[in-house]
């Protein structure tokens, strides 16, 4: 058990050396090492972005825009946070100014423009097997509907706490870091986010 | 404890970020107060229900979005070159680092040093000569073909010059659509060829332009402009010779962003020739997105995606 853990440590030690040295190949203008750096880490701030926005189209901008930023500005990191950190910020930056502007239109449509066509924004969410009871959809889409409108009552700021706690798993001291801000202020986001989810979630759970 | 304090704690309890010493007297608290213990169920069902409801992004979203990065790229890149070798001081050094590169229009080094030295000095003595369009100043650069004395004590001395000319003038103008498909075949700058090509590309009902963007997609060296002369050729991706072209683009051309792109061009008209060569494609593509891509596409056209 015990070895294990420190099997476990010094694979981590190994995979920090090795993503210290295709940061450095990348700061020297290395395209197979950037490369390989957004296949690292894409899927997850695809995640981050489609789960924050709930639109793939601009999930699809944001990857775009921090990735960029990454490559332009790779110069600049001087490994004194680690580069996921670094590479969230960027992310969050991104996202927050999206929530922002989406505050101000508010309205989302019902469908997702994909490359494979307009879908039903519900059917990317992640539930019911092929042989769903047709009650138990119903209910799942109507729950699906009130978690959609209680997160978009949420602030650019609470949503963006509660994402990155809820479903990214950071504990609220790095995501204070990323946002800036202290980890009080970020408990007493993800305290207020989750109550207004109780709330309006309420004769569901 | 109180339960209001307990209340207020629920959600950082349930995410672990309570300190040690509050933790302990919220458990203690739960295990008497059933009302509580009420309200952490109601939290874990909605933390459950969250994650039941997490949206994923579509399978093939990330290869998408990896590709597009990728042209992206490329299309900062080729413009970067190009915009940084108009600073006078660079076209300057890079005429000057060309020639010592081997096979590049001088073949001897050190004497055309000399040459570059003395167009540089001519420059300054030769005058303008006036042309057609808006000639608006002339950099001068010379070799000398001859040096000849006669009796009476002068010298004759045979020059050629190339002058660099600023010649502007509308899109629809025949010379300066001539100069841009001359720019577009320009071997040693890949910025101006993109930029003549992005320029070209609006009038591909040109016989001349579209032989231009064939041309580039077949030849050019660089992806950045194939890319541009593949956007160029879009409104003709039902011309039989467009489509032979592509074809062979598509099995032969080292670069997948080049390929996804050929294969958009070749399924916006469906026929058995496109079959074929998708099938093709899959047997030897080793790009896993292209090779999805070309898989999806015979699908869509409901045939076999392999040869039997």
């Amino acid at each position: 058990m015990l070895q294990d853990a420190a099997g476990a440590v010094s694979a981590r030690a190994v995979a920090k050396v090795d993503e210290a040295a295709v940061i450095r190949a990348v700061q020297h203008g290395d395209q197979d090492a950037f490369e390989q750096l957004v296949r690292a880490y894409d899927q997850s701030v695809l995640r981050l972005a489609m789960n924050l926005l709930r639109s793939a189209e601009d999930a699809r901008d944001v990857y775009q825009e921090a990735f960029l930023r990454v490559y332009r500005n790779i110069h600049t990191f001087r490994f004194d946070c680690s580069f996921h950190t670094w590479l969230y910020r960027i992310v969050t930056n991104i996202c927050l100014d999206h929530l922002r502007k989406r505050k101000v239109r508010r309205e989302e449509p019902s469908t997702l423009e994909t490359a494979d066509g307009p879908v039903d924004r519900m059917d990317t969410f992640e539930h019911e097997g092929p042989h769903a009871d047709p009650e138990r959809s119903t209910w799942n889409r109507q729950l699906g509907d009130r978690i959609g409108a209680a997160l978009s009552d949420l602030t650019p700021r609470e949503r963006m706490v509660f994402e990155l706690r809820h479903y990214q798993g950071l504990r609220l001291r790095t995501i204070g870091d990323m946002l800036g801000t202290s980890e009080e202020a970020a408990k007493n986001c993800l305290f207020r986010a989750t109550q207004k989810m109780r709330v309006v979630l309420g004769d569901f759970v | 404890m109180t339960c209001d304090a307990v209340a207020k704690a629920i959600p950082l309890y349930y995410y672990g970020e309570l300190e040690p010493a509050v933790e302990d007297g919220m458990e203690e608290h739960l295990q008497a107060c059933a009302g509580c213990r009420h309200q952490l169920e109601r939290q874990r069902a909605l933390a459950a229900e969250l994650d039941r409801h997490r949206m994923v992004p579509p399978p093939d979203l990330a290869a998408e979005c990896r590709h597009e990065l990728i042209r992206a790229i490329y299309r900062e890149q080729v413009p970067a070159e190009h915009h940084h070798s108009s600073d006078p001081w660079s076209l300057f050094r890079a005429g000057f680092e060309s020639l010592w590169r081997p096979g590049i229009r001088f073949t001897r080094p050190a004497g055309a040093v000399a040459l570059v030295a003395l167009g540089f000095f001519a420059a300054r003595f030769v005058p303008t000569v006036p042309g057609p369009g808006n000639l608006t100043g002339a950099d001068v650069i010379s070799s000398i073909r001859s040096v000849q004395p006669d009796n009476a004590g002068r010298v004759q001395i045979a020059v050629d010059e190339t002058h660099r000319r600023v010649v502007s003038g509308r899109l629809d103008d025949q010379n300066i659509q001539r100069l841009l498909l001359a720019a577009a075949r320009e071997q040693d700058n890949p910025g101006v060829r993109v930029e003549s090509v992005e320029l070209l590309k609006d009038r591909s009902a040109s016989s001349e332009v579209r032989s231009a963007l064939l041309e580039a997609v077949t030849s050019d060296a660089n992806p950045g402009v194939r890319l541009k002369a593949l956007e160029g050729l879009k409104s003709f991706s039902g011309d039989a010779e467009v489509r032979k072209t592509l074809a062979q683009v598509l099995l032969e051309d080292d670069n997948p962003a080049v390929r996804i792109q050929v294969i958009d061009l070749l399924i916006a008209h469906k026929d058995d020739a496109t079959v074929s060569v998708l099938q093709t494609l899959v047997g030897k593509e080793d790009n896993s997105y292209v090779r999805m891509r070309c898989q999806n596409a015979l699908r869509e056209m409901n045939a076999s995606v392999g040869t039997f």
